[in-house]
């Protein structure tokens, strides 16, 4: 494609980001979840995964789908710097998306959480490798972490001991930030993120093209239609 | 003494209420156990009292007076009517006071509703509730919880009797895959036994909740309500359903502080209450073809199982790795998935294992049905074990 | 400010009991005297609770139920890394929850 000059001055200057390495995670069913990071061309297939959700009023998913919708075109469309997003699928079918991205060498940004389908604590999961991704593959020292959910977010704040940083602004502004710092990470990682590497091709081959999930428990009587 | 019988039995969906009120959730399940009998909400309904089971609905949805309420939004004026709080043994002692009220001969026909709608709360403001029940300065100013005391417990069981974590997982497997064939339990979903106990992933997927007690082996938060009507024998055919007997009551209570009880690994009031019962009932734990035994924390179910003389103390655990509690196996426990599965609104339970055992009883079970049942029992445990009501149901005509 | 706790010796029989009774558990009796409750204890059985209630901060904590020397069998928190059923553990007393105008004390126990 023909980048004119207006539109690579609008385009920030990525940093290359070591890729995450995907993941499989033997979740409490007996399912596997595959965990991998998406490549940018991917958006379009997570943004209609993620969009019945907006019109969910119910634990906030309205307002966390509907930023999740925002950064991940913004990340489509070269207008975020440095942003990632990592999905879990299981059985070939999108389950949860988590994003952030990289401020500087040092600090990491969380951006959201959302989990597709429940009961399985995929959020928790996801939110895990997040955190695996920042601080044991991009070797950032910290992340910065807020959120629109009280309950989720009190959930982490206590089980990650995260540091209270009210001076420090988080993007997504809101409550005061939290951090996540390397060494609390280690402190927690144990007990808190898990999974095994490599992913069989076999596997792996399921999780690329993912389907987008017929229905959504958050949503009583959508069946989707079409693809 | 006047015989007592079941006729109507109703049940809501345990998990989270979206069907409007607290109320809303106890007419519910109050009306369906009405209609089950045949009973017309108007003048000249024939209900003579109302018993609303509830720990929380003071504490938790700021109501008090629900059974007067109730008997107001269910057009059952004037009937008499309490809200009976025993902790999470609410549920049975209820029942055992509408055995009481018609045995005495003081009324006919009596309606026992018990419900809790406990995650309008947060989970934190939930374990602290549910603590209140513990003892106020030896174990609630300390921030000691039940789940507390459970993995306190569990860790000498397994000290004395080899009771493992994996027995534990086995016991929540199979009342999950009850639960399954439950169109009212909270939980649809059967955790794989690999990997909750022994998968690599395991530690984090199943994560402690108060060590050696995992995510797994602990029950859920749930909304729910349930409820029957109980009647006199001798005026059962006003109803639609020939009645389930209540053949036998026990209760019995021990001490309140957890670290006072004698035997720091026996439930003496669950093993007092079953064999009140069982005399009261003139039957033993050989009798029983089913039973509803309270496992908000599955190595209860393992002990209550012993208590009551199931299995030897000390073999519960043996028991259930054979698959002797299974349905289909020598002893069927909580076919209904159990407080595990089917969910744990602390009002609600008692009265919901006694719904189960009646659908047991009548061959209404379906997916899940053991056959040929013809006696049941329920064990209903309240505070951690320091007030507990055992309940047997037949549906033999003799005594 | 509360640093002893004590034990409730029933002023007729003797028995000991804590937390307190209002009627002696052997006897029945109602009058009781306070003896100092402290020393080293033995560990009966304890926990690593990860779900606290509303109010405590903390991603766990341990509690457990220990026996004194006087027979007394006492629930408490903990504060020791290593913990095995029967080991020895020292009685402090602290604050064991923080109240609005009053803090509450009670016994935690430590490693010698």
């Amino acid at each position: 494609m023909i980048i004119d000059k207006m539109e690579q001055s609008l385009r920030p200057v990525e940093t290359p980001m070591m890729p995450y390495p995907e993941k499989y995670i033997t979740l409490a069913t007996g399912e596997k979840m595959v965990v991998r990071q998406i490549a940018r061309e991917e958006v379009p297939l997570v943004l209609e995964a993620v969009k019945p959700l907006i019109n969910v009023e119910k634990d906030f998913y309205d307002i966390v789908a509907a930023r999740v919708y925002s950064e991940l075109l913004g990340y489509y469309r070269y207008r975020v710097k440095d942003e990632y997003c990592l999905i879990g699928t299981i059985d070939g079918v999108i389950v949860g998306v988590v994003n952030g991205r990289m401020v500087n060498e040092k600090v990491g940004m969380s951006y959201h959480t959302l989990t597709l389908r429940q009961g399985l604590r995929i959020g928790a999961q996801l939110f895990a490798a997040k955190m695996e991704y920042h601080l044991d593959y991009l070797n950032q020292e910290e992340v910065w972490i807020v959120a629109e959910s009280p309950n989720g977010f009190k959930r982490w704040m206590i089980e990650y001991e995260l540091e209270s940083r009210p001076e420090v602004w988080h993007e997504l502004g809101g409550v005061p930030t939290y951090v996540l710092t390397k060494a609390l990470w280690e402190k927690h990682k144990a007990s808190k993120c898990t999974g095994r590497r490599p992913v069989s091709e076999k596997l792996m081959e399921t999780s690329m093209n993912p389907n987008l999930p017929e229905t959504y428990a958050q949503i009583p009587g959508y069946k989707r239609c079409g693809k | 003494m006047r015989q007592v019988g079941i006729v109507g039995v109703g049940h809501t969906r345990f998990g989270k209420w979206s069907g409007g009120t607290f109320m809303d959730m106890l007419c519910a399940a109050a009306v369906e156990a009405l209609d089950d009998a045949g009973v017309k909400l108007r003048e000249g309904h024939g209900i003579d009292q109302v018993f609303v089971a509830s720990m929380g609905s003071g504490m938790v949805n700021r109501q008090s007076g629900v059974a007067s309420a109730l008997v107001d939004s269910l057009n059952l004026r004037p009937a008499m009517a309490e809200t009976i709080e025993n902790g999470p043994a609410s549920g049975a002692s209820a029942v055992k006071l509408g055995y009481m009220a018609i045995a005495s001969g003081l009324c006919d026909a009596v309606l026992v509703v018990g419900g809790e709608m406990m995650r309008v709360i947060s989970g934190w403001e939930g374990t602290d509730f549910v603590a209140t029940m513990l003892h106020t300065e030896g174990e609630y100013n300390y921030g000691l919880t039940l789940p507390a005391f459970a993995g306190m417990f569990t860790r000498l069981c397994m000290e004395k009797y080899g009771v493992t974590e994996k027995d534990l997982s086995i016991v929540s497997v199979k009342n999950h895959e009850n639960a399954m064939h439950n169109p009212v339990a909270h939980i649809r979903l059967v955790p794989s036994l690999y990997a909750i106990a022994e998968d690599e992933d395991a530690n984090v997927i199943n994560p402690y909740v108060a060590d050696p007690l995992r995510m797994y082996h602990v029950c859920p938060v749930s909304d729910g309500a349930a409820a029957v009507l109980l009647c006199a024998m001798d005026v059962k055919d006003r109803f639609l359903k020939k009645p389930v007997k209540i053949a036998g009551i026990g209760q019995a209570t021990d001490t309140h502080a957890v670290a006072e009880r004698e035997i720091p690994t026996d439930l003496l009031a669950v093993r007092v209450a079953a064999e009140r019962a069982y005399k009261m009932a003139g039957v033993t734990a050989k009798d029983i073809d089913v039973a509803e035994l309270h496992d908000a924390f599955q190595i209860l179910e393992i002990v209550e199982s012993e208590e009551v003389g199931f299995f030897p103390r000390g073999e519960g655990h043996l028991a259930a790795r054979l698959g002797d509690t299974k349905i289909g196996g020598r002893i069927p426990i909580n076919t209904s998935g159990g407080l595990k599965a089917k969910g744990h609104p602390l009002g609600a339970t008692g009265v919901s294992q006694i719904v189960e055992l009646v659908r047991q009883l009548r061959g209404e079970a379906e997916g899940r049905q053991v056959q040929g049942a013809k006696v049941g029992l329920a064990v209903n445990f309240g505070g951690f074990g320091n007030n507990v009501v055992a309940t047997i149901l037949t549906n033999q005509e003799e005594d | 400010m509360e640093t002893k706790m004590f034990a409730y010796k029933c002023d007729n029989c003797g028995e000991l009991h804590h937390p307190k009774h209002y009627v002696c558990r052997k006897c029945g009796c109602r009058d009781f005297v306070e003896v100092p409750l402290e020393g080293e204890v033995i560990l009966l059985t304890y926990t690593k609770v990860y779900n606290l209630p509303e109010g405590y901060m903390k991603p766990f904590m341990a509690f457990g139920i220990v026996r004194f020397e006087n027979g007394l069998t006492v629930s408490g928190q903990i504060e020791c890394e290593e913990l095995h059923i029967g080991m020895k553990l020292r009685t402090t007393v602290g604050v064991i929850k923080e109240g609005v105008g009053k803090d509450y004390y009670g016994f935690i126990f430590k490693g010698i």
